[in-house]
């Protein structure tokens, strides 16, 4: 049977919600109809024949006492004895120019069964071939005469045809031919009509296992239970051996086959679960009522009962069972155009097609050549369920690796986030720690140290020969504020360090009649993240040394200070200059200021990584205090 | 500070010192009376009250550890009680601790115990000229707390709610040293009206009751959320 392609319309296309749902209906229905023609259009494609100039077709019927004669394809009523056959008698001639190539009789179809006889010899009995028994596969017969028993001329062709019901007996054409003539013929419809059922029959097999499997782990998916077990029941009926003779359970056999709207029931009750989620509890049953109707028929009643109810109760139950399952897929489709849908909806097109072809056929209101397509037609069913819970399964798959896919970005980005807010709340607590011991450290202070310190400047002012003291006692209190002031966080911009330095050191050189020329131009300085308390100190004792120098030797009424940012070819860098008009001093020598002074700045600058230039002449001293780019961790020098 | 305004002559202008440490008090004293201001002296919170009862003086400068009291307390009830008044605390480290307390009950500035005699007497005449002094530190204090941060770091409440995003800027630019007419330039506006942006801060920082205090204290935190 050819697989419909889904070519036209909403095949490929991708759902459109915003289309009104007449005109997807219209589409869809279009779009079965289409399926439905060129299902026809198979049917009714004639199958592989002979040559006809082997064709025998005269024969004479010997049928319940009377004898006619009769041109084949021919119609024998049912009868209710197996022993009581029709008996077609014909002739054909060899010649034995002919005996180099084997000679074969060639039975297309038939039912139900044959045995055949040459010369009065039978060479063939189709009852033990238990796929040849079976109503609903067109199994054809050769068989190969043996050359001894053929005559120069004449020969006899004797066909005992057996009937059984359900419907009437037919034997079609008939051909005796060279063998190489009418294998292919034969072998084109073994495939078509006992091969391929096989195979699907296999696939429906696997379908069942997978689905049990399915089932098994999912128990709540009551739809793949039920397709489970209609797939088990069609694998069973496929390959039960039905030997007319001696079945080994003739009733349960008899049940089996009759197994196809039970089978029908289930793959309805799939659909009705699987596309609709709710099981109808009211009718739900009745849709097994024939089925189980049929199975007691079979399990209690007589055979040939359990045929013509099978033909009166069955056939028209899968019809309707096609009919509402088409009905569901239908809407489902119309719903969420999904690609299982309208697979499954195509199939059941396909099926349903084929049983009105098979019915059109048994009514004989199309010619009947008793091939059932039926069965056959199934398999595109069985496909397009496959590939329906294929697709189902890729998709599942697709929307769980997206998922673990957006689960991991997610948790990669709540990790980074974690771990920047971790660094934050470290730095955080580092700098409250240390902004709770300043401002302990700061009452301590105040309320101890400082003012003692206070009290001795006082003092040693009210004395002239004490100022020393007062002097000492000053230094130490503003060593005191640089200590306490450096210890607060400020963010890294030395220029708020640099602002109260500001304020100390022309509170420093007032007194000395010393100006400070403060050259700054906003915004300054960089700004330095990595900068701790213990770097400002060492810069800010630097300035003050510088500053000191300025004051205690050179002289000048002036000090300028300088901010500014460099611009250099690997980035920005700031520096500070402190610049003094007064005397200068020999920089290499041993004269004042002292060289442990200048040792001093140049260990400390070493030390937060800072380059620092002296220069001294008549012009007066100045110190360049260049910033790193980046100030050191640990200390630079150790010491 | 910088240039002194000198409209008022120093005879004029009366000085309440209250400090309670001998050679302090001398000292700021005797640096007081040779500038020519008209000092009265007081050693505790009581003197210092009595003082106040029989004379209201044109600039109160007080300690605020005392031996009968805080001086807190003098601050807030002065400033109540004589609005023209100008309230200045005296430091010994010039630390946030002490000086943002005192501005924030009415305070506008402060001096340090060790401050040379000039510049404590000069700092007395800008304040009466309407300059009220503001130290690189003190500013520096004020614009880390207008920063957003998950808790409020330790020391003085203090609410700068209030405070103009202008106000803000003036504030970096003296905690980062730069001179009022640099930061004018900077910010694209005259000099001589940045201390008159300095004494809005100060009285913007200042919280009148405790009521005020606590619903200032939850808006902010309102905001926050």
């Amino acid at each position: 049977m050819t697989e419909a392609p889904a070519k036209p319309a909403g095949g490929g296309a991708p759902p459109l919600r915003g289309r009104p749902t007449a005109s997807r209906l219209a589409q869809y229905l279009l779009l079965q109809a289409l399926i439905a023609a060129l299902c026809i259009f198979v049917l009714r494609l004639p199958l592989p024949e002979p040559a006809s100039r082997y064709l025998v077709s005269d024969f004479s019927l010997a049928d319940r006492g009377e004898t006619r004669s009769v041109t084949l394809p021919d119609f024998v009523p049912t009868r209710a004895s197996m022993s009581d056959s029709a008996l077609f008698t014909g002739r054909f001639s060899w010649s034995a120019r002919d005996a180099g190539s084997g000679w074969s009789v060639y039975l297309p179809r038939f039912t139900n069964g044959i045995v055949m006889l040459v010369n009065g010899v039978e060479i063939l009995d189709s009852r033990r071939d238990s796929m040849a028994n079976r109503g609903d596969r067109a199994t054809p017969e050769i068989a190969l005469v043996p050359a001894s028993l053929l005559r120069d001329g004449e020969n006899e062709l004797t066909i005992r045809l057996f009937v059984w019901g359900p419907i009437s007996g037919f034997l079609d054409k008939v051909y005796a031919g060279p063998d190489d003539a009418l294998r292919p013929a034969y072998e084109q419809r073994t495939l078509l009509f006992v091969t391929l059922p096989v195979v699907f029959a296999a696939w429906q097999g696997i379908l069942a296992v997978i689905l049990a499997v399915m089932w098994a782990m999912r128990r709540s998916d009551t739809a793949y239970g039920v397709l489970a077990i209609a797939m088990t029941l069609g694998a069973v009926q496929a390959f039960l051996q039905t030997t007319i003779d001696q079945p080994a359970f003739p009733v349960l056999n008899a049940t089996l086959l009759a197994a196809a709207p039970l089978e029908s029931g289930c793959v309805l009750a799939f659909g009705i679960l699987f596309f609709t989620r709710k099981w109808p509890r009211l009718w739900g049953p009745l849709i097994f009522l024939p089925g189980v109707i049929l199975v007691l028929i079979g399990l209690f009643g007589e055979t040939e009962t359990l045929r013509q109810s099978f033909l009166l109760l069955g056939i028209p139950t899968l019809g309707v069972h096609l009919l509402v399952l088409a009905a569901i897929v239908g809407a489902s489709e119309m719903r969420r155009q999904d690609v299982p849908s309208l697979l499954l909806g195509c199939a059941i097109t396909i099926v349903m097609t084929s049983l009105a072809h098979d019915m059109l056929e048994v009514a004989k209101i199309i010619p009947d050549h008793r091939i059932f397509y039926t069965r056959l037609s199934y398999s595109a069913m069985l496909v397009a369920i496959g590939a329906g819970l294929t697709f189902r399964f890729a998709q599942a798959l697709n929307r769980v690796d997206g998922f673990a896919a957006h689960l991991a970005i997610q948790l990669r980005a709540a990790e980074e986030k974690l771990k920047a807010s971790f660094a934050r709340e470290q730095e955080r607590e580092r700098a409250a720690a240390l902004a709770r011991e300043r401002a302990r450290l700061m009452r301590d202070l105040h309320d101890g140290l400082g003012g003692q310190l206070v009290s001795i400047v006082a003092l040693s002012e009210r004395d002239k020969d004490s100022a020393g003291i007062g002097d000492a006692a000053r230094a130490a209190l503003k060593d005191l504020r640089l200590v306490i002031d450096s210890m607060d966080d400020i963010g890294g911009d030395l220029m708020l360090a640099l602002g109260s330095w500001r304020d100390r050191a022309a509170a420093q050189l007032r007194p000395h009649e010393i100006a400070l020329d403060w050259r700054a131009v906003p915004p300054g300085l960089p700004v330095y993240p990595e900068l701790r308390p213990w770097h400002v100190i060492q810069i800010i004792r630097i300035l003050d040394e510088a500053v000191t120098n300025a004051v205690k030797h050179a002289g000048a009424k002036r000090v300028t200070v300088s901010i500014e940012t460099l611009e250099s070819a690997d980035g920005e860098r700031g520096c500070i200059t402190v610049a003094d008009a007064g005397k200068g001093f020999a920089v290499e020598g041993d004269r004042r200021p002292s060289s442990r002074g200048v040792r001093n700045m140049k260990n400390r600058a070493a030390r937060c990584g800072a380059e620092l230039e002296l220069s001294s002449g008549s012009g007066g001293t100045t110190v360049r205090l260049q910033l790193p780019r980046r100030f050191p961790e640990g200390d630079a020098v150790a010491g | 500070m910088t240039a002194s305004a000198e409209q008022v002559p120093a005879q004029q202008i009366t000085v309440l010192l209250v400090e309670d440490d001998p050679p302090t008090l001398w000292r700021l004293q005797d640096a007081l009376d040779k500038a020519g201001f008209d000092v009265a002296a007081a050693a505790t919170l009581a003197e210092a009250r009595a003082s106040l009862a029989a004379r209201t003086p044109r600039v109160l400068l007080t300690d605020l550890q005392l031996p009968d009291g805080h001086g807190v307390d003098l601050i807030r009830e002065t400033r109540a009680r004589l609005p023209d008044t100008e309230i200045m605390v005296i430091s010994a480290l010039g630390d946030e601790q002490t000086v943002i307390s005192a501005i924030t009950v009415g305070a506008t500035g402060y001096i340090l115990k060790d401050a040379f005699p000039s510049d404590i007497a000069a700092t007395v005449r800008d304040l009466v000229a309407g300059h009220s002094p503001i130290s690189a530190s003190i500013a520096r204090f004020i614009v880390r707390r207008t920063q957003a941060s998950a808790e409020p770091p330790p020391g003085p409440e203090l609410n700068t709610a209030k405070l103009t995003p202008r106000e803000i800027d003036i504030l970096w630019g003296i905690a980062k040293g730069f001179s009022y007419a640099e930061i004018a330039d900077h910010l694209g506006m005259s000099k001589q009206t940045v201390p008159g942006h300095i004494k809005s801060i100060y009285r913007k920082l200042e919280v009148h009751t405790r009521g005020e205090a606590v619903f200032e204290a939850v808006q902010q935190g309102l905001i926050k959320l």
